[in-house]
């Protein structure tokens, strides 16, 4: 898929990784010098963030939009929140569950979205998640419908804003992590080779629908620990979590920070939910701003904010070299 | 289950795939020629709803709602593609993600103008009652609807097989570029097309009003059914978007009505074995 040009890593490593300590020094100090409204806002930030980065994973390096991730991220805050409600489990069984739930619909998605490319790959995603949205709302005794799942709570050590601030910080960092081993990996390659030519990789003996699972799953994977922390920092589960609406703010957020890096997406969720925090306060209309956003974007700045930024670099680099 | 229940059931079901048809015909047409999954299309139809409503409303008249919610929403379809779209021609993701915020955008601002009550429209009396089938009286506005989806339906696989304009968009599905060297203004084949799809979006709303409702979701909700029938007629096939939007249809109002807690999840199966035995949809080209 060319329309996701992946900005050239030609940063210096260096920049790279004093940028990273910084980033991380700026969210270990946050809770310090930021009120509680603040951190709360933050908290969900990196929520998202993660969320925007499993979606990513797939579209960024393996040139595979999927529209129906809050599908995935639902159900496993679902798995989560009916342990914790219905079946009053302890939190092994909570986590289990909202993972086992999560990597499960992954890879049913997977099976049913392989064999497809492209535009059908949008849409069969896109089905997908509104089917989950759909479940949510109608089958009263597992998911609760409109009224949602109640009786969520977070573990002791998590209890106040700012403990699960951190939680979440670590979280989203040691998945990063993971995501950039992932994408350096020969599998990561392989799934970037997917995204060019597919045929060509097929006939270097790659299976071509094996990787894009794999990739598909791993995908869930992130997305599933994304939507249990979501359900412990809420503490409530409702059909809002699986809506298209989730998804789209999700790959806005990609758009906006940058396709294919791994900054972005988080740069992209810290934006989106400032601005929506704190402009939803002011005006009603919220989501109309987010799709202006969203087209003004994809007409004229779909490299984003970090590909924006690499470009310039590059240029000014480039300029240094040859006077 | 007696006789009586399964007609019912039966003619529920063609009745929603007429209206599904509406919907899918037009995106089938538009990804067909243009290659793009129009996301907004489920905007178009609730935005016609209301318009129709509105207009109704005002008047008393359902016909001239038909025409104010086609011809606004044709008019929404030149704004889209002309000032939107085109700047993107040929790149597939944008194009998508460049409906889904004029889809948010749309959705919300029908929220906006006429708040989160369901709004109905009803036929007028001419075709308002019910009309008697046997021993069974059923609503002979879906009736209406049914006849008409089959007449438009016809209409547009006419235009398509046997008309120099049809010859024109089959031959820019095959090949872009020798359409344009012959020196057919392919944009203007594009614009015409995106036009007529979002034209029977609006009168699907109208219909929709009067027999679903209007209520925000809405759009979402009948995008996703549309969206099934398009992956299992096989996209830019007209007649596959005739073939899934029955079966659709009828998997949709035996499912409502036997197990209406799992609705959206009988559409379900049709579509995932679909996706398993035949990617490209029952009628649609190989992807």
């Amino acid at each position: 898929m060319t329309a996701i040009a992946l900005p050239r890593a030609v940063s210096p490593g260096r920049i790279k990784i004093g940028l990273l300590v910084l980033a991380l020094l700026a969210g270990w100090a946050l809770p310090y010098v930021a009120g509680p409204f603040a951190v709360a806002t933050a908290t969900l930030a990196l929520i998202y963030g993660l969320f925007a980065l499993s979606i990513n994973l797939l579209a960024g390096y393996g040139g595979l939009l999927s529209l129906g991730h809050a599908g995935i991220f639902g159900v496993a805050a679902y798995g989560v929140g009916y342990i914790a409600s219905r079946t009053e489990g302890g939190y092994g069984a909570q986590l289990f569950w909202g993972m086992a739930a999560g990597l499960a619909v992954s890879l049913i998605f997977g099976v049913m979205a392989m064999r497809t490319r492209r535009v059908y790959f949008l849409m069969v995603t896109l089905a997908q998640g509104m089917i989950v949205y759909g479940l949510a709302q109608s089958l009263e005794p597992v998911t609760g419908a409109e009224n949602g799942l109640t009786g969520v709570y977070r573990p002791a050590f998590v209890l106040e804003d700012w403990q699960f601030y951190y939680l979440s910080l670590a979280v989203l960092a040691i998945c990063a992590g993971l995501i950039q081993v992932v994408v350096r990996s020969p599998f990561g390659l392989a799934l970037r080779g997917l995204a060019d030519s597919d045929t060509r990789l097929a006939m270097t003996g790659y299976s071509v629908v094996g990787h894009r699972l794999l990739g598909f799953v791993l995908s869930g994977f992130f997305a599933s620990i994304a939507g249990i922390l979501y359900a412990y920092n809420n503490e409530y589960v409702s059909p809002s979590v699986a809506e298209f609406n989730t998804s789209a703010q999700a790959i806005l957020m990609i758009i906006l920070g940058g396709v294919g890096t791994l900054s972005g997406p988080v740069i992209g969720a810290f934006v989106i939910v400032f601005v929506q925090n704190v402009l939803s306060l002011q005006i009603e209309r919220w989501p109309t701003v987010m799709g202006l956003i969203f087209i003004l974007m994809v007409l004229f700045a779909r490299n984003g904010f970090v590909g924006g930024v690499t470009r310039l670099w590059n240029r000014y680099v480039r300029r240094r070299e040859e006077p | 289950m007696s006789g009586e229940y399964l007609l019912t059931q039966v003619l529920n079901g063609v009745s929603l795939g007429a209206l599904l048809f509406f919907l899918a015909g037009g995106l089938t047409l538009i990804f067909g020629l243009m290659r793009i999954v129009n996301l907004a299309h489920g905007g178009f139809y609730l935005a016609g709803g209301y318009i129709g409503f509105a207009t109704v409303t005002a008047t008393g008249n359902f016909w001239l709602a038909f025409l104010a919610a086609g011809a606004s929403i044709a008019l929404l379809g030149l704004f889209t593609e002309r000032a939107l779209l085109r700047r993107l021609r040929g790149q597939e993701l944008p194009e998508v993600l460049l409906t889904v915020g004029v889809a948010t955008v749309l959705g919300d601002l029908a929220l906006a103008v006429w708040g989160g009550d369901p709004k109905s429209v009803d036929p007028p009396a001419a075709i308002g009652g019910t009309l008697q089938l046997g021993e069974l009286p059923y609503p002979t506005f879906r009736i209406f609807v049914v006849a008409l989806a089959v007449v438009v339906g016809l209409g547009l696989f006419y235009l398509e097989r046997r008309t120099r304009l049809g010859a024109i968009v089959r031959a820019g599905v095959d090949d872009r570029e020798t359409i344009q060297a012959l020196g057919i203004d392919i944009n203007r084949v594009f614009t015409g097309v995106f036009i007529v799809g979002s034209l029977l979006a609006g009168v699907a709303g109208v219909i929709g009003s009067s027999f679903l409702g209007l209520l925000p979701g809405g759009d979402v909700e009948i995008l996703l059914l549309s969206l099934v029938v398009v992956i299992i007629g096989g996209l830019g096939s007209l007649p596959g978007a005739a073939l899934g939007s029955l079966i659709v249809g009828l998997v949709q109002a035996f499912g409502t009505s036997e197990l209406p807690q799992l609705a959206t999840f009988i559409i379900f199966a049709p579509m995932a074995l679909i996706l398993i035995l035949r990617p490209s949809g029952l009628m649609g080209r190989p992807i």
